[in-house]
């Protein structure tokens, strides 16, 4: 399993990469699509909706079950990624790659881990 | 773990109904509680969350025949449902799911019955080889709620019509649903009955976790937020009004001439209509793309807005009406 240094993790499973102090993007991670299976739809907010750290700003259908995705931070949606509405399997091929939304203005964020913490913090939690 | 077992049945037939006791249930869900819901729809095309409605069922020819299309909170495929089938529901909080332990429950229930029932993949149950149940999953706030369909004696012939779709020519995002041959355990079972089923899936509820089950009171659930719910699974939005767009051509030839219409639908609502016609009269592919651009995908809305078509003679209107209601 991969998970980058340069990024920040969740203990919900959404990674978040920061591209200045109040913009991010927001992503699942490889061990949330592995744990997930296949996934087969996701609903995305719309640009300009707020999302905030710890609430719910998506969801994903896997072949599994319908799941809840959160948000590490709170803020603005300046951007979503179109590519996964024709395509979600790109969540499981490349989970840092398809990230969900960018996220603007970014006023909190949710306590985050760096890799190596999140490593020890599934692994614990298995 | 799962300390405390609560059964609770519903004589409501109306989906809309039935999906948001089950939402009020899946809210009023105890740690260390499973509660087993056991609940009917009358005569209902039941879609998962993602899926373009038009794509998995024949909706107008559902509804004219008095039936109704409910979109649950799972995912999954097109299902079914009329009073020969019977549905059951565990809910949980999310440190408390065992999807293992809830399928026993069903397996062995059924063949408590004498059926020799086994899983396939994750989601289904069978028999002979043939599919009984289909279950689906969804995990929101902590909570968890597993529920499925159980065929006892559902009238497949309006199974095989309402989800028999022809639509060569629908292109559209969405969760396609995966066709399954069925069997209805009565087949199994003879005399079977749904209360009988009923009352072999509380014995077996109770068996499996080793535990009580107790009637779970009315009181525990908000109904105040059933009825909000009921209103929102009912909605136009809910049910059709859903970002999945796609599009959709359907075509045909009349004595006056052939006929192509396509669709570009944006939450359930026609943003291009593309009309082309070999028909005498010049004028009418324009006035009819102009009559459907923005109106609903619906035939019932769509018939009626061609009332405004002046296309001589009168009976090219009426073929097309009866073209749309056929075709959609």
């Amino acid at each position: 399993m991969n998970h980058p240094d340069e990024l920040l993790y969740s203990k919900s499973h959404e990674w978040a990469k920061f591209l200045d102090d109040t913009t991010a993007l927001i992503g699942l991670t490889d061990y949330a699509q592995d744990a997930l299976g296949d996934l087969v739809f996701v609903n995305l907010p719309e640009v300009g909706d707020e999302v905030t750290a710890g609430e719910a700003f998506a969801d994903v259908e896997s072949v599994k079950a319908v799941s809840d995705v959160f948000s590490p931070v709170t803020g603005t949606v300046a951007e979503i990624n179109e590519d996964l509405l024709d395509s979600p399997e790109m969540m499981n091929e490349d989970p840092y790659g398809a990230w969900l939304i960018k996220v603007e203005n970014i006023t909190d964020r949710e306590e985050l881990m760096d890799s190596g913490d999140y490593v020890n913090f599934y692994e614990n939690q298995e | 773990m799962i300390e405390r077992l609560s059964v609770y049945s519903t004589e409501s037939q109306d989906p809309y109904r039935n999906l948001a006791i089950e939402l009020g249930l899946t809210m009023a869900v105890e740690p260390g509680e499973c509660i087993l819901f056991l609940w009917q729809n009358r005569k209902t095309v039941v879609i998962g969350k993602n899926q373009n409605c038009w794509r998995e069922c024949r909706v107008s020819e559902l509804e004219a025949a008095g039936g109704h299309l409910a979109r649950r909170l799972s995912g999954g495929g097109a299902v079914f449902h009329d009073l020969g089938n019977l549905n059951f529901t565990f809910c949980v909080r999310e440190e408390d799911e065992d999807v293992p332990r809830q399928m026993e429950v069903i397996l062995r229930a059924v063949r408590g019955l004498g059926i020799e029932a086994a899983m396939s993949g994750r989601n289904d149950l069978t028999a002979q080889g043939r599919k009984f149940s289909g279950n689906a999953f969804c995990r929101s706030g902590g909570r968890c709620c597993h529920h499925g369909t159980l065929l006892v004696d559902v009238d497949r012939r309006e199974m095989e019509r309402y989800l028999n779709v022809r639509a060569e020519k629908l292109r559209s995002n969405g969760v396609e649903s995966v066709r399954s041959r069925t069997v209805n355990l009565k087949e199994l079972c003879p005399g079977l009955t749904i209360p009988a089923l009923k009352s072999a899936l509380a014995e077996a509820f109770a068996q499996t976790y080793g535990l009580p089950a107790v009637e779970l009171p009315d009181s525990r659930v908000d109904w105040s937020e059933v009825e909000r719910w009921e209103a929102q699974f009912a909605s136009w939005e809910w049910k059709y009004g859903r970002r999945i767009a796609f599009q959709n051509e359907i075509e045909r030839r009349f004595p006056w001439g052939g006929i192509s219409i396509g669709f570009n639908v944006e939450a359930g609502v026609i943003r291009e209509a593309r009309v082309y016609s070999d028909a005498m009269d010049e004028s009418f592919p324009s006035e009819l793309e102009k009559l459907l651009t923005g109106c609903r995908y619906d035939t019932g809305d769509i018939v009626s807005k061609l009332d405004g078509l002046s296309a001589e003679p009168g009976e090219i209107v009426r073929d097309i009406k009866e073209f749309i209601l056929s075709a959609l």
